[in-house]
């Protein structure tokens, strides 16, 4: 693409949330001279997510405590709230949102993340059933819980897990059915995953592992949930934290390969389905399945934190290289998106922190620390390391990050 | 000159920070937050990339 003056150039960001926004400003800080556009399907303003199963769903938080601070004339960006895109048109450059307002675009950045799963039960009851992704989700479970109710969580992931340890702390009964055997096993292992639960069981949480929800039981409302082993659970709040799938319906025919997200090349280009990269169109954040140089896997999704913050920068580069060649200074040799996967998570009084990908290990050793207490595990794959992650021991387990293989 | 604020009770000492503002932040060995209240003009991006980066969104970076 040639270079387009400034002020007719336009760049719209597809997506409110945290991706959205840190491309808006990196733009901005990489002097992006052209308008910019963001356009959000929920009617806030972007804000962080990790606080919705914690402290705002414990503390009943307003929006404004978990809103991303934002100068508005540094950011100099446009604001389009409560109206998500339908349908993206390449050959026109432009997106038609659900209002039937039609947007052009010179650049254009897909950023809009993630919506829970949910299941369909035969009894497929609404009221009393939640999940958990918004903060108008968060809202909800709030005024559904309450001390003494019954809750239900399907699944024993992250979200699950934080989710069972808020709510048993505002005085809720709560049971967590899952498939897997063991908690979090297949992403930090076994003996980690051991742990986890014994200490959500010490805390009164109870498990039904190996286990599936197969109906509801109620008439309006949700009394209980059946198991696949037969027993029936009282439950007043049924939550569902069984994953999510990427909102890409609205990129569909325009021959983008959108198998599981949307597949960018290494520097976060859309890749068409027959494999050539889109000069002008972006994935950034959890939708964005992007080749794993680290570890040398196909591309994929990483749903953590860390990445709609890294991938909106990188994204941002590439369009101010664009733009304005020559424009940053050592950008020209930059090599491929390469993020270090990151997460952590608090349950309880214990948190967990961890660094690259613990899951692809052939072999896991307690590195330090006792597993009752504070812990390292360190994950390797043919002998070099591939992950860290522990219970406390921040600041070893920082140390650390940089061992994992690049 | 720049100063910084950590809201220490949204803080979780998870030390994101660290890496983007290294002269600025750190745990020390009681695995807690230390940092500088005030530094030179010249860290303002790397505290604007440590603020950006923080999972509780704790930090705040003021004129």
């Amino acid at each position: 693409m040639n270079l387009i003056i400034g002020s007719t150039l336009k760049t719209l960001i597809v997506g409110a949330g945290m991706g959205g926004l840190r491309t808006a400003e990196s733009l901005r800080r990489y002097r992006y001279p052209g308008h910019i556009h963001i356009l959000g399907d929920e009617w806030h303003m972007p804000y962080n997510r990790p606080p919705l199963s914690k402290s705002l769903l414990a503390q009943d938080q307003e929006l404004a405590q978990v809103s991303f601070p934002i100068k508005s004339d540094d950011l100099n960006t446009e604001f389009t709230l409560g109206d998500g895109v339908r349908q993206l048109s390449m050959e026109q450059q432009s997106v038609t949102l659900q209002s039937g307002k039609k947007i052009e675009f010179d650049f254009l950045v897909a950023a809009t993340g993630l919506r829970s799963k949910k299941l369909v039960f035969p009894n497929n009851l609404q009221s009393g059933r939640f999940a958990l992704r918004t903060f108008d989700d968060a809202k909800a479970i709030r005024q559904a819980v309450g001390s003494g109710k019954d809750v239900v969580i399907l699944g024993s992931g992250f979200i699950g897990l934080e989710v069972a340890a808020t709510l048993k702390g505002l005085g809720c009964r709560v049971k967590i059915v899952a498939m897997e055997d063991i908690p979090l096993g297949l992403i930090l292992g076994e003996p980690f995953g051991e742990e986890i639960r014994r200490r959500h069981e010490t805390k009164g949480i109870e498990f039904y592992l190996n286990n599936r929800v197969t109906d509801l039981v109620g008439n309006t409302a949700i009394t209980h949930v059946k198991l696949v082993d037969g027993q029936s659970l009282p439950c007043d709040i049924f939550i569902e934290a069984i994953g999510s799938a990427a909102n890409v319906e609205w990129l569909e025919g325009n021959e983008l390969n959108l198998s599981d997200g949307l597949l960018t090349d290494s520097s976060l280009h859309a890749v068409k389905s027959n494999g050539t990269s889109v000069s002008n169109l972006f994935g950034v954040g959890d939708i964005a399945r992007f080749p794993n140089i680290r570890f040398e896997l196909p591309p994929r999704r990483i749903e953590h934190w860390n990445i709609p913050l890294e991938s909106s920068r990188r994204a941002a580069r590439e369009i101010v290289r664009q733009v304005v060649p020559g424009s940053i200074e050592g950008f020209e040799s930059e090599g491929g998106f390469n993020p270090l996967p990151t997460f952590w998570s608090d349950q309880f009084e214990f948190s967990i922190l961890s660094y690259g990908e613990p899951r692809l290990a052939d072999e896991i050793r307690l590195l330090e620390g006792n597993l009752g207490e504070e812990f390292i595990f360190a994950y390797l794959r043919e002998g070099s390391l591939v992950g860290v992650a522990g219970i406390g021991m921040k600041s070893k387990i920082n140390e650390m990050r940089k061992d994992i293989i690049k | 000159m720049i100063t910084i604020k950590v809201d220490m009770d949204k803080c979780q000492h998870y030390g994101q920070c660290v890496y983007e503002a290294p002269d600025i932040f750190k745990l020390n060995e009681n695995n807690k937050l230390e940092y500088l209240a005030s530094a030179d003009e010249s860290e303002r991006d790397n505290v604007k990339s440590a603020s950006d980066t923080c999972p509780m969104q704790a930090i705040q970076v003021f004129d």
